[in-house]
């Protein structure tokens, strides 16, 4: 079977040969650090934004070392769009919105283009261009159908407070201004669709929906505002998905259990990454196994970080054990691989997912 | 309880904001005691709001229009609180360098300025100095430190030593996504708080 049957098996809630096991994301350290476990070849510790075409791809074949060193099942593209930089630590993008980069993660928006309805008059909506989708036609060229490809698409929770620079700005308007708030849905949902479009044009198998939508406590907002304000875009998102053949889970980190009986209304085909400090996956997989695929569960806030290898093993052992049985698990960090993940642990994971992922798997008390 | 008391508390449940500002002024006109309106009914709001979110009975929008109605009414309120009336304390907030991440801290603030705190938001991706920095300057009551990934919180440790360093008995709170009540024992933070509205709780016990 190959990896991207086995990912296809595991969205269809169906036992292929083994667990298939596949990361949303690796930080530019966390590549590095785990290519040289493989290769001297490596670029200079420093973020994409900096690096020379060059060594953005080595970043990049680095990666792809990395995913066919440890026969991993499916590999993630990001889309890279265009930006022009403000200062040291900011870059300016399509559509005019400010962004912080880090090494610690993803870019994220500190100033929109929009700060209230008056402002959506004069915006001009960003279209994607091919040539920002270039890490999945990489990763394509390189793997084929050998994998499963996974293409991030940004939510529209998360597009629609970047154009405002603010999360609590949109939260705020939420009980301010609803229209305005469907309208930002609106234009940030154009923009994913097109994204969509491009993505199955490209060669992706399954879309990851980003954003998150809650916090270790709860949801960002109520059940009721999410089925107002997402939902029936979300809705919109998973139909253009399946009509291009495409497969879409949503990601998003905290307590999603308030809400993922609208997740699975809105068609989406599975849940990443089941947070285990606020969700216990035994459960998600008891009310929800039946009708979302479940990725994800292995702690990278502390077991990945500071614990042994042996607790990776063990942890993995007993998250397949209980997600695993009748199919519907894909293995991966509870977030992605960032820097302070010890890349042996990592490894570990792999190679405990390996080690106790063939099928049949039994259920363990 | 007066019924303009109750009128600011519920104007700014509702996140009426010019409604607060208009009351709370009537109020001061009617001759309430400014210390009076701020604590019966502008922290009694936010600990309406709070207490529900806590429950989760009400979501991070309606802390948020909470927020910014008490913040109008504080506008029209704060040149009338006579000095040393100001709040119950100071607190210094920021998030640790390499994290970018605001909305956590930005709630902590609004939930401590509700429970009547002066706030110092230093903002986000600050060096050790800068937070050490801060503390000498503004001699806070408390500082707080967020972080949202577990990468960068184990920067809190290298904080706490450095301004315990100059005063060994500061008063340090850390809270954010990834950080535990274990984790803030192990690195001898003074308190820790699952979410916005308990770290204000948790300061005003400190402070008690």
């Amino acid at each position: 079977m190959t990896g991207r049957e086995r990912m296809f098996e595991a969205f269809a809630r169906r036992e292929p040969d083994r667990v298939p096991v596949w990361e949303m994301a690796f930080n530019e350290e966390s590549i590095i650090k785990l290519g040289a476990f493989f290769t001297d070849d490596l670029p200079p510790m420093k973020f994409a934004q900096q690096m020379t075409t060059e060594e953005k791809i080595k970043l990049l074949s680095t990666l792809f070392t990395v995913v066919r060193q440890l026969e991993l099942d499916g590999i993630t593209s990001i889309a890279i769009l265009e930006t022009e930089t403000v200062d040291d630590d900011h870059v300016r993008d399509g559509w005019g919105r400010i962004m912080r980069v880090s090494e610690e993660g993803e870019a994220t928006a500190v100033a929109g283009p929009v700060s209230g309805p008056s402002d959506l008059k004069g915006l001009k909506p960003y279209h994607p261009q091919q040539s920002e989708l270039l890490m999945l036609m990489a990763a394509k060229g390189n793997f084929g159908d050998e994998i499963a490809q996974v293409m991030v698409q940004p939510g529209p929770f998360r597009e629609s407070w970047m154009l405002l620079g603010s999360m609590e700005k949109l939260l705020y308007f939420y009980m301010k201004d609803p229209a305005f708030v469907h309208d930002l849905a609106r234009l940030a949902t154009d923009f994913i669709l097109e994204i969509t479009d491009m993505s199955a044009d490209l060669g992706a198998d399954i879309v990851a929906l980003d954003g998150d939508l809650a916090f270790s406590q709860t949801t960002l907002m109520s059940p009721a505002q999410y089925e107002e304000f997402i939902l029936p875009y979300h809705k919109e998102i998973t139909q253009r998905a399946h009509e291009r053949d495409l497969l879409i889970f949503k990601h998003s980190d905290g307590n999603m259990a308030p809400i993922l009986d609208g997740i699975v209304e809105a068609g989406f085909d599975g849940f990443h990454p089941v947070q285990p400090q606020c969700m216990d996956i035994g459960e998600v997989k008891e009310r929800y196994g039946d009708r979302l695929c479940i990725l994800g569960n292995i702690d990278c806030t502390y077991l990945l970080p500071f614990g042994s290898e042996e607790e990776v093993d063990r942890t993995v052992r007993e998250t397949i054990s209980k997600a695993a049985p009748g199919g519907g698990y894909v293995v991966s960090s509870s977030n992605s691989i960032h820097p302070g993940c010890k890349p042996e642990n990592y490894i570990a994971m792999v190679k405990a997912a390996r080690r106790y992922g063939e099928y049949p798997i039994e259920a363990r008390a | 309880m007066e019924r303009i008391l109750l009128l600011i508390r519920d104007r700014i449940v509702a996140g009426d904001e010019e409604g607060t500002k208009k009351s709370v002024g009537e109020a001061l006109v009617s001759g309430l005691e400014p210390r009076k309106i701020m604590e019966h009914a502008m922290m009694a709001a936010m600990e309406d709001v709070g207490e529900r979110f806590s429950r989760n009975e009400a979501f991070i929008p309606e802390l948020i229009i909470a927020a910014a109605a008490m913040q109008e009414g504080m506008e029209v309120l704060k040149p009338r609180l006579a000095a040393g009336e100001r709040g119950n304390g100071l607190i210094v907030l920021g998030t640790v360098y390499g994290d970018i991440h605001s909305i956590g801290k930005n709630l902590v603030r609004m939930c401590m300025e509700g429970a009547g705190f002066e706030v110092v938001d230093l903002g986000e991706d600050l060096k050790t100095q800068a937070f050490v920095e801060a503390y000498e300057k503004h001699e806070p009551d408390i500082l707080g430190l967020s972080a949202l990934l577990s990468s960068t919180m184990q920067h809190m440790k290298e904080v706490i030593n450095a301004v315990r360093a100059i005063d060994p008995s500061a008063l340090i709170m850390v809270g954010g996504a990834p950080v535990t009540a274990d984790y803030a024992q192990e690195i001898s933070a003074s308190g820790y708080a699952p979410n916005a509205f308990e770290a204000a709780l948790k300061a005003k016990e400190l402070l008690a």
